[in-house]
């Protein structure tokens, strides 16, 4: 798989604040590369980065196939976070309009963008002026502006924002369905629960600064631990006296225990001490979407993992 | 090149989506049709008064009703003599719609003046044109005093003031002569209103960028430059589509209205320097357009700042009393020079002046086109970063920020 975009040690500031700083990842042929973090995070500081929409102070940017190290634009699909289409113009001149800026022959872009139109449920909106369509359209359009002149390189700023279930279903495949096709796709997001089920990848930034990254496989090894959940009234020391618990979380009824990495879930089981009052009992892993929420709001749940693994 | 190629499609892109929206269309057919209304309109009004005609009753007690009748040749009146006595007259009046009863005797001769009673109908302008009455009657006057005909001529030519520093064909505005320069400039005032009023779409355009979110969408394809660029020349190909639906609607109109050959004084080498200029003004004006125009939403929300720049294309209107009065005075040589005024300034004045200052010109248009450059370069830098900051817009002291940088 040859490597569309990398990205190293790329930092930008505003005034004295640093938005981000050392981020380094790249992005290869037909995987989906997933950038997390929560609002704010600089997700979008480092996409527009990327596009040449800002300039970083620091790093590096590099596409395959760029001579001197200009954006290879006509090769690129751009989805950004704000985005809009003009009001008063047609859904196909709109398209067609975007299509030419590439330097996309334009019957062929016609004929896709009749094909994306059907596919998302939009056939016979191709006349229809862009101020008629509903939110969700106009996102559908926007979408479908991004990927119609066969872009090598798809990035996408939050391409499920404000979408419904069924569209986000829609979009998923279609984005995956492009990687599959060989498209190298940089998505951001801070919906982890839908990440997680497509990306390849995933580089999670926290305050401008990276806190993982890895393939999916690999960051679900490393950080998504084992959490017990138990139903029972239990007291706090019995459950923090049990073996491989690292932190123990009490909410009402259930106590939701975080077991250290290393913990062989079977004979951990096994050895729970009788006299605990079981009237519920469950394992399982913590999810990214938890993982997300720790680094979200500052918990300290990573760091201990973190501590362990070092 | 590769710049160019984008700048293309932007403006082409601009041009057909102005082309195909009905507001552009009717502005672009509405604003020559209200320009010719308001050209001949008075003139229609003014042709609706012809049937209106002043009755004019004369008691003529001396016997001058035929010298009266010759001074009055060139009026719209209906002259009839009458006997009514004064009394009798303005029993009539209350009835007669527009009639003067005039009372010639010799007592009018004596005491120089003439009774002149007239109704609520009659215009007023009628007391200025019955003075005309006068002559005859002073050939009376002097008559009686008994001069022979020819010291009575001379008297009776009495003296005027004759105006002699210039050819005397030169007098108002619409001599033939003074046409020749004005026809070129009016042409030139034409295209560079259309060009600066079309080109305040710009502002709406690059504003509207912002408020549709579309901006970095288009950004990922093209660079701030061309897209600003491909703008100014969109912006500035519909304004000569404007033009030439001016020329197209109002032309004939003129041609057939007005009695002057209009195209052989349009056709002038003086017309491309007139064009020169007005395209410089709307470089400079769509260079501020589309600079300001990226630093706000909505133009509903534009500051005074805003406003205050959005006003400058306009200041060359502060000039038309002084530059009028005097096209060569220091008013007109200081609006020459200011970068802002220059293009309407210039155009007035070479439209009034016989002898172009040519040395004012070269200067004048040195720093019109210093000022474009310098312009665009700032609204280059401005564009860049306004555009991209959406939801709120900038203050001056963001703008002077980004304008440092």
């Amino acid at each position: 798989m040859e490597t569309m975009l990398t990205v190293e040690g790329l930092g930008k500031s505003f005034k004295d604040k640093q938005i981000i700083s050392n981020i380094s990842f790249e992005v290869k042929q037909g995987e989906i590369m997933a950038l997390l973090g929560p609002n704010g995070a600089g997700k979008s500081t480092t996409i527009r980065n990327i596009m040449g929409i800002m300039y970083p102070d620091e790093g590096a940017i590099t596409f395959r196939n760029s001579t001197n190290n200009e954006i290879p634009r006509n090769k690129i699909g751009y989805l950004p976070e704000e985005r809009g289409l003009y009001k008063n113009v047609k859904v196909m001149d709109i398209l067609l309009y975007l299509a030419e800026l590439k330097d996309y022959p334009l019957n062929r872009a016609k004929e896709r963008a009749l094909e994306y139109l059907k596919k998302f449920g939009l056939e016979g909106k191709d006349n229809v002026s862009v101020e008629e369509l509903s939110k969700g359209m106009g996102q559908k359009v926007q979408f479908i502006a991004s990927i119609l002149h066969e872009p090598e390189l798809l990035i996408l700023d939050e391409p499920f924002s404000g979408l419904d279930p069924v569209s986000q279903e829609l979009f998923k495949d279609e984005i995956r369905s492009l990687a599959r096709n060989g498209t190298a796709i940089l998505l951001s997001s801070h919906q982890m629960n839908l990440v997680e089920e497509m990306a390849d990848r995933l580089f999670l930034i926290h305050r401008g600064t990276k806190v993982i990254s890895g393939s999916l496989s690999e960051v679900k090894k490393e950080y998504a631990n084992f959490k017990c959940t138990i139903h029972g009234s239990n007291s706090h020391e019995v459950l923090e006296s049990l073996p491989e618990v690292e932190r123990v979380e009490h909410s009402d009824e259930a106590a939701v225990l975080f077991l250290s990495k290393r913990v062989q879930p079977a004979n951990w089981l096994r050895n729970l001490p009788e006299q605990l009052d079981v009237q519920e009992l469950s394992i399982d892993r913590i999810s990214l979407h938890e993982i997300f929420i720790d680094i979200a709001t500052d918990k300290n749940l990573l760091k201990e993992a973190g501590e362990v693994h070092a | 090149m590769r710049c160019m190629h984008n700048t293309k499609k932007v403006a082409k892109w601009e041009i057909k989506r102005n082309m195909k929206s009905k507001s552009f269309i009717i502005g672009l057919f509405l604003t020559p049709i209200i320009f010719l209304a308001f050209l001949l309109l008075p003139e229609l009004f003014s042709s609706d008064d012809e049937p209106a005609t002043t009755t004019v009753y004369i008691n003529d007690q001396l016997g001058v009703y035929e010298q009266l009748e010759a001074a009055a040749a060139n009026t719209e009146w209906n002259m009839e003599p009458t006997n009514s006595t004064q009394q009798e007259a303005e029993v009539a009046l209350e009835e007669n719609t527009d009639a003067a009863y005039i009372f010639i005797g010799e007592q009018s001769v004596e005491s120089g003046t003439v009774p002149v009673y007239t109704s609520e109908e009659t215009s007023d302008a009628f007391m200025d044109e019955v003075q005309l009455l006068g002559g005859p009657l002073q050939m009376v006057q002097i008559e009686q005093l008994g001069l022979t005909t020819q010291e009575a001529g001379m008297v009776a030519q009495g003296i005027v003031f004759e105006d002699v520093s210039n050819e005397p064909e030169q007098s108002g505005l619409f001599s033939e002569t003074m046409l020749e320069r004005v026809v070129p400039g009016a042409f030139a005032a034409v295209v560079m209103l259309s060009i600066v009023f079309t080109g305040m779409a710009i502002f709406q355009s690059a504003s509207q960028e912002k408020k549709d979110k579309i901006a970095e969408i288009i950004l990922s394809s093209l660079t701030p430059a061309e897209l600003m660029q491909g703008k100014i020349i969109g912006y500035f190909v519909l304004g000569l589509i404007q033009v030439v639906v001016y020329v197209l609607i109002a032309l004939p109109v003129l041609i057939w209205r007005i009695d002057v050959p209009i195209i052989e004084y349009l056709f002038v080498p003086e017309l491309l320097v007139l064009l020169l200029i007005a395209i410089l003004g709307y470089l400079l004006y769509a260079a501020i357009f589309v600079g300001i125009g990226a630093t706000m939403a909505d133009i509903s929300t534009a500051g005074n700042f805003q406003g205050m720049v959005m006003m400058l294309p306009f200041s060359p209107f502060l000039f038309i009393g002084p530059v009028f009065s005097d096209p060569s005075g220091i008013w007109a040589q200081i609006g020459s020079y200011i970068p802002f005024t220059a293009p309407g300034v210039l155009i007035m004045r070479l439209s009034l002046l016989e002898e172009w200052p040519w040395v004012e010109i070269v200067i004048a248009t040195a720093i019109l086109a210093i000022s474009v450059w310098v312009f665009m370069k700032l609204a280059g830098k401005i564009f860049k970063i306004g555009i991209l900051m959406y939801g709120k817009n900038a203050t001056p002291g963001e703008i002077w920020k980004w304008v440092r940088t």
